[in-house]
């Protein structure tokens, strides 16, 4: 019989192995008998004769050589009865292990994908995005002329490309338009990256030149998802914003440069003929492959003596403009400000910190249960051993009860990590570039399942070695895990308790000042009401206007559509949507102040508005009067303008009445643009502090011009009714004027400024879940402790009371004991966090003074939890009867 | 509890016994214990918890087969016998065995015949 016919013949061998060492013993017994002993004695005799019936049968089944796989599945078994028997161990284990193997499965993936894949581009180590800078420090792109220079000048890059995503492009499938990211290049864009196109072909040279540039190469996504993957796609024809492009490539599956272009069609450049002539239009970035051998820093220096060159050639558009570094394609890719100084590695390695922590919370925990679990199991081991069974057998039994349970929480792992990457994907799509190739990775699994075993089978590890070299003659007859068993065991709890609180104590701070700054950033005083307004982007399709003025034609039919429509208290449009980002500053100066020292930063931000504008957003003017199509007309020679409170602030600082006056933007003092009113400040970027404005009427935009300018508009709407029941009214609305506008489903300005939270709020979201898990597993540690300590000292307590204790000074014995764990544990908390507190800072900034209230109330918090937790098997204790307790022994 | 007139058999012999006692013809556990004990004229007295893990382990090895019959009090018990491989086993092992001790007998006799 091999060894699976043992397995699934197990019964029958079991029955067999019974009844022939049965026949043996009454044969004996038959014998004696017949040799004139009674019954009695016979049995008796035969009975010491035979010795130990298990163990004879264990070793039948040993000397069969398949014990091994045998008795793991019996183990199996026995294991599942034994948790069965526990569920409230079992579920508290395996919910323990699957929270910290989730979370961390979680949070490894998210790194695995976002900073350790490669990048889908081939010499990822030569490729570079350069960062210009001005004068006053700030980022400034290159103007496309200045690139010219700069491309045929350098010596350092195989290529050096230039492209920018102004907006989106509007698509024109057989199913409506599809608004996809448009990112326009030089003709040499995909020489940098080094990836052959899958059908077709890229950019040849001077294919970016008009006349020549009505090309596109279609991302994979756009390929599989408007044209349905179709091969004979190549050659075809397609419209984009209204012209026709002819589809000359398909990029492969992965391919996607700026990584946050998802949905991506490239074309040439198609510029504004005004900007392809003018140095001062900083408009174009940059991304270079350098030479083979070349370092980054031989790089920055041969760019900047380029720009030195530019600059003496060109100073009024040059003078000052630098490189000031290099950043790899990662960097810049991962960076969260426009230096690449932070970047998504810092929060992501303190996440990771964080899931750590929490993962060597659940299974000091686990341990701990295990351990409590093992003082009850005692007596059990005992009486195993007293029958027959090896230490090995035993310690094979104990290890792979831990293994069931291991197995248990790594499904429950997986399930968990599945949920919360689930739950994140939103977060991470839109916080991070590669947010979106974040999928739950099975090596990064078995990464996570490999540390959860390995941790698992320790925290099993001492308590089963301890158990099963438990001596079955003193276990058995002391009855009860003596007072001396425990102490070794009872610091090794301790220790655990203190390592749980003060970890919890890390993650509780952290994800407290998270929190706190996340509510004061979500609260930000806009200075308007942020629930009444919803805003959606417009997109005209270029080629539909061609020759039209697309304010006559398109946006003020609209606005009058939706000004009729009920519940609507006011409308407009901006090109650039407060909250959502800055736009370009503008160095101004205000005609007859003394020239501006040249480090001073003295700029402002321009806007083009519609009338209705102001009062959608509900911006009340201070001063003056609202900018007005009847007065402030694209016939006018000089211009007019609203500015904001920030505005009058940094130019009039001395008090001065900022309407009336006028900003030197042409040389003819008749000429320059005049300010006739100003408005309460708006923040132009959530993070950004508040910024200068200068707010345009677009119909003062000269009609040929006005389509380059006004393409793409924030549409925003003020209501007193139902904001959700009034988008489809908004869609009819559009769609009447131009079915060929995109419509995209409206937001309120709240959703807008959580959207720009995106990386806080994902942060703030994780750290108070691992904080809450943290708090709810040291809860269950502290609980666990006393609850054994309580039943370990039954007997010393009952001792106790008998001799004159009262039930208060019981309670105040143990209580006392969780205040000196809780308070190590705290200590220690704050050691760590404070040791800590520069690798934190990239998540979060401490203010002793300022958090110190918040501080003070989670360590406060974290104590009395820890106290409650107690209460409960203190109270136990005290109510142990003395008689009982003494009894009981 | 040891018994003084019983022998601790040599790793490996009580294999050889069963096989022996087995050869003669189909029997059960209990017989084979008293067969050895009868043959070995009480000298050799078969522990059952070394007896039926060899049982066992010659059953795996394929030495042994067995199947369930009555026995002469009329209870169903388990009887084994002699396999072909089992019978070549035997062979071997008794010849090995009749060779060792010949050797093991010149070593102890010694050149001269000198007995210890």
């Amino acid at each position: 019989m091999n060894w699976w016919q043992r397995l699934f013949k197990g019964k029958r061998m079991e029955r067999d192995l019974d009844s022939e060492l049965r026949f043996h013993l009454e044969q004996q017994v038959a014998d004696k008998i017949r040799a004139g002993m009674t019954e009695d004695e016979a049995s008796r005799a035969t009975r010491l004769e035979f010795g130990g019936l298990a163990q004879i049968k264990e070793d039948c089944r040993e000397s069969r050589g398949t014990l091994w796989v045998a008795s793991v599945f019996q183990d199996l078994r026995f294991a599942l009865r034994q948790l069965r028997n526990s569920p409230g161990f079992a579920i508290t284990s395996i919910l323990t292990l699957s929270l910290g193997i989730g979370a961390s499965a979680a949070i490894f993936n998210v790194i695995d994908a976002v900073l350790l894949r490669p990048l889908p581009y081939a010499d990822q180590e030569r490729l570079v995005y350069p960062v210009m800078i001005a004068r006053t420090g700030d980022t400034l792109p290159s103007s496309y002329l200045s690139y010219l220079d700069e491309r045929a000048q350098q010596r350092t890059f195989d290529a050096l490309a230039g492209y920018s995503m102004f907006g989106r492009v509007n698509l024109e499938g057989s199913s409506g338009p599809a608004a996809l990211s448009a990112v326009k290049s030089t003709d040499n864009f995909f020489d940098v990256f080094g990836v052959k196109p899958l059908l077709g072909r890229t950019y040849l040279p001077g294919e970016d030149q008009p006349g020549r540039d009505n090309v596109t190469v279609l991302s994979y996504e756009v390929w599989q998802n408007n044209f349905a993957g179709r091969t004979d796609v190549v050659g075809k024809d397609v419209q984009l914003d209204g012209s026709p492009y002819s589809v000359i490539g398909v990029m492969p599956a992965g391919f996607r440069y700026p990584l946050e272009a998802r949905d991506a069609v490239y074309t040439p450049l198609h510029m504004n003929p005004s900007w392809a002539k003018s140095r001062g239009m900083h408009w174009m970035r940059t991304v270079g492959r350098l030479k083979q051998g070349v370092t980054k820093e031989q790089a920055r220096t041969d760019l900047n003596r380029v720009m030195t060159d530019l600059a003496r050639a060109y100073p009024e558009h040059e003078s000052g403009h630098t490189v000031a570094s290099l950043l790899s394609l990662d960097v810049a890719s991962n960076s969260l400000d426009r230096f690449g100084k932070r970047t998504l590695a810092g929060p992501l390695g303190t996440l990771a910190m964080a899931v750590l922590a929490l993962l060597a919370i659940a299974c000091v925990n686990v341990a701990g249960l295990l351990m409590a679990r093992g003082i009850k199991r005692e007596r059990e081991m005992a009486l195993r051993s007293a029958v027959g069974a090896s230490r090995a057998r035993l310690m094979r039994q104990l290890v792979n009860e831990s293994l069931v349970l291991c197995f248990a929480g790594l499904l429950g792992g997986v399930l968990v990590g599945w949920a919360v990457l689930k739950a994140m994907k939103v977060f991470l799509v839109q916080a991070m570039s590669r947010g979106a190739d974040i999928h739950l990775n099975l090596s990064v699994v078995a990464v996570a399942a490999a540390l959860s075993l390995l941790a698992s089978l320790l925290a099993s590890l001492s308590p089963a070695i301890r158990l099963s070299g438990t001596d079955p003659n003193r276990a058995l007859r002391a009855g009860s895990a003596g007072a001396g068993t425990g102490r070794s065991q009872h610091r090794l709890r301790s220790t655990f308790v203190i390592t749980q609180v003060a970890l919890s104590l890390v993650l509780l701070v952290v994800s407290g000042l998270l929190l706190k700054n996340l509510q004061g950033l979500l609260h930000t005083n806009l200075g308007i009401d942020p629930g009444r307004i919803l805003t959606t982007r417009i997109e005209l399709s270029k080629g539909h206007y061609a020759g039209r003025d697309p304010i006559t034609a398109f946006y003020n039919p609209l606005l009058a559509r939706i000004a009729q429509l009920p519940g609507v208290q006011g409308v407009g449009v901006i090109d650039v949507l407060p909250v959502q980002g800055w736009g370009d500053g503008y160095a101004i100066h205000i005609t007859g102040q003394p020239p501006y020292p040249p480090n001073l930063d003295m700029s402002a931000e321009t806007r083009f508005v519609s009338e209705g504008y102001f009062s959608a957003m509900g911006l009340q003017l201070t001063r003056g009067r609202l900018l007005s199509p009847s007065l402030d007309k694209a016939e006018n020679s000089a211009g007019t303008m609203v500015v904001n409170q920030a505005f009058q602030h940094k130019f009039f600082p001395t008090g001065a009445d900022p309407v009336g006056a006028h900003i030197d933007d042409a040389p003819k003092p008749e000429l320059t643009s005049r300010i006739v009113g100003v408005a309460i400040n708006i923040r132009q970027a959530l993070r950004e502090p508040q910024m200068a404005e200068m707010d345009w009427l677009m119909d003062e935009i000269d009609p040929k011009d006005r389509l380059q300018n006004l393409n793409s508009m924030a549409l925003i709407v003020r209501s007193n009714g139902d904001l959700s029941a009034l988008v489809p009214a908004l869609r009819n609305a559009v769609h009447e004027i131009d079915p060929t506008v995109p419509f995209k489903t409206p937001e309120t300005m709240n959703d807008v400024v959580s959207d720009s939270l995106m990386l806080d709020r994902l942060e703030g979201w994780l750290f108070g879940t691992f904080a809450a898990v943290a708090l709810l597993l040291a809860v269950i540690g502290i609980f666990g402790l006393v609850n054994y300590e309580v039943e370990l000292r039954t007997r010393e307590i009952g001792i106790r009371m008998a001799l004159g204790s009262t039930r208060v000074q019981v309670t105040r014995l143990l209580l006392g004991k969780v205040a000196l764990l809780m308070l190590s544990g705290l200590a220690i908390g704050w050691m760590l966090t404070l040791a800590l507190r520069k690798v934190l800072s990239t998540v979060v900034e401490m203010h002793a003074g300022k958090d110190f209230l918040l501080l003070t109330s989670m360590t406060v918090g974290l104590a009395l939890v820890g106290i409650l937790a107690s209460l409960i098997p203190a109270h136990r204790a005290a109510s142990v009867e003395p008689v009982q307790a003494l009894r009981t022994e | 509890m040891k018994n003084p007139t019983k022998f601790d058999l040599p790793q490996g012999t009580l294999d050889l016994l069963i096989l022996r006692v087995v050869a003669l013809r189909p029997i059960h556990g209990y017989a084979i214990a008293q067969r050895i004990q009868q043959m070995s004229q009480e000298a050799l007295q078969v522990q059952q918890g070394s007896l039926y893990p060899a049982l066992h382990r010659l059953e795996y090895k394929k030495f042994l087969a067995a199947d369930w019959r009555p026995s002469e009090t009329g209870r169903e018990a388990k009887f084994y016998r002699l396999t072909h491989k089992g019978k070549l086993q035997l062979e071997s092992e008794t010849a090995s065995w009749a060779r060792l001790t010949e050797v093991v007998g010149l070593i102890l006799q010694g050149p001269q015949g000198e007995s210890v």
